[in-house]
């Protein structure tokens, strides 16, 4: 299991970069990290929203209520171009940090 | 959630949904209606630690539109006091206004940002007001005092009145601008203190 800080901290980077492939809603998208993670990137479902909540005032995200295919009503969220912005700073982070770790993993091994 | 604290209907609904959602595809999976709930309550973690969260973001947006706030606050404070005694002293030369007239109008506009900044700048001697719905009441109870008196100014008291121009713009910059700056300054003030002492080590 992953460490909840690691957990915590990745949230913003995979909501952005999921919201980036299209709108989606809070339930879709704790679905999709769990499955793309193969359940092992498991979050307290409660917790998104917050983080939604947060990015949204950030202006990160925006979002509109709208009803499903099913007439379920949903809050779908969508990238706003500030969050892709941010996407990218993640991105750049995230493989630098990526990057060190694999070139001192792979010195343990030469 | 509601009995966690959970009130704002947006994230409730949302909540709901979600559950809503999860029950449905336990139930999917096999689990009996009692079991998807359980499930689905438990998957959606503690309610006081999802009402913290929620309560940080809106600690975070409270503290930003404060600070908005305090920043139109001060322009307001600094830019009104200098474009009315702009105009005042430019009037001065056309009309009918002497010295201590012109010395009158001018105080009166210093005393405006004076008595709004003492509320600002002497918070500390101010009682600290957690609830937020009295600190709303005691703003409420500002406003409409102010907004009578300047009714009964400007329907009753000018027009029975001869001023000259200089006499008006007197009257005018004391009984308008001066009992803003005292509600602006006691709201100002409250507003502050209740911020600063409620405001958690490290936010």
């Amino acid at each position: 299991m992953i460490r909840k800080e690691l957990v915590a901290a990745s949230a913003e980077p995979l909501v952005l970069s999921l919201l980036a492939n299209g709108e989606s809603y809070g339930y879709a998208i704790i679905q999709e990290v769990k499955a793309r993670s193969d359940g092992k990137l498991n979050w307290t479902d409660g917790m998104l929203y917050p983080v939604l909540h947060r990015m949204e005032h950030r202006g990160l995200i925006k979002s509109r209520w709208a009803e499903s295919e099913t007439g379920r009503k949903r809050k779908y969220y969508s990238l706003k171009k500030d969050g892709k912005t941010a996407m990218a700073r993640h991105h750049e982070q995230w493989s630098l940090v990526h990057s060190v770790l694999a070139g001192l993993r792979k010195e343990q091994y030469v | 959630m509601l009995a966690a604290g959970i009130k704002t209907p947006v994230p409730l609904e949302e909540l709901e949904i979600h559950l809503r959602e999860e029950i449905e595809r336990q139930m999917e999976a096999g689990l009996n209606e009692q079991a998807s709930f359980i499930s689905a309550v438990q998957k959606l973690g503690p309610a006081h630690s999802v009402q913290n969260e929620f309560m940080k973001v809106d600690k975070t947006r409270n503290a930003l539109e404060w600070k908005l706030m305090e920043i139109g606050l001060t322009l307001a404070t600094i830019m009104v006091p200098l474009l009315f005694g702009g105009i005042v002293l430019q009037r001065s030369s056309f009309i009918d206004m002497t010295a201590a007239e012109e010395l009158s109008s001018l105080a009166a506009l210093a005393a405006f940002s004076l008595l709004a900044w003492s509320g600002r700048l002497g918070h500390r001697f101010l009682p600290v007001i957690q609830n937020r719905r009295i600190r709303d009441a005691i703003l409420f109870s500002c406003c409409v005092p102010l907004m009578l008196w300047w009714v009964v100014f400007f329907r009753l008291i000018l027009p029975r009145h001869d001023f000259t121009m200089g006499e008006f713009l007197v009257a005018f910059t004391w009984a308008f601008f001066t009992p803003v700056g005292v509600c602006i300054g006691l709201n100002w003030g409250i507003e502050t203190v209740a911020r600063k002492r409620s405001a958690p080590a490290g936010f």
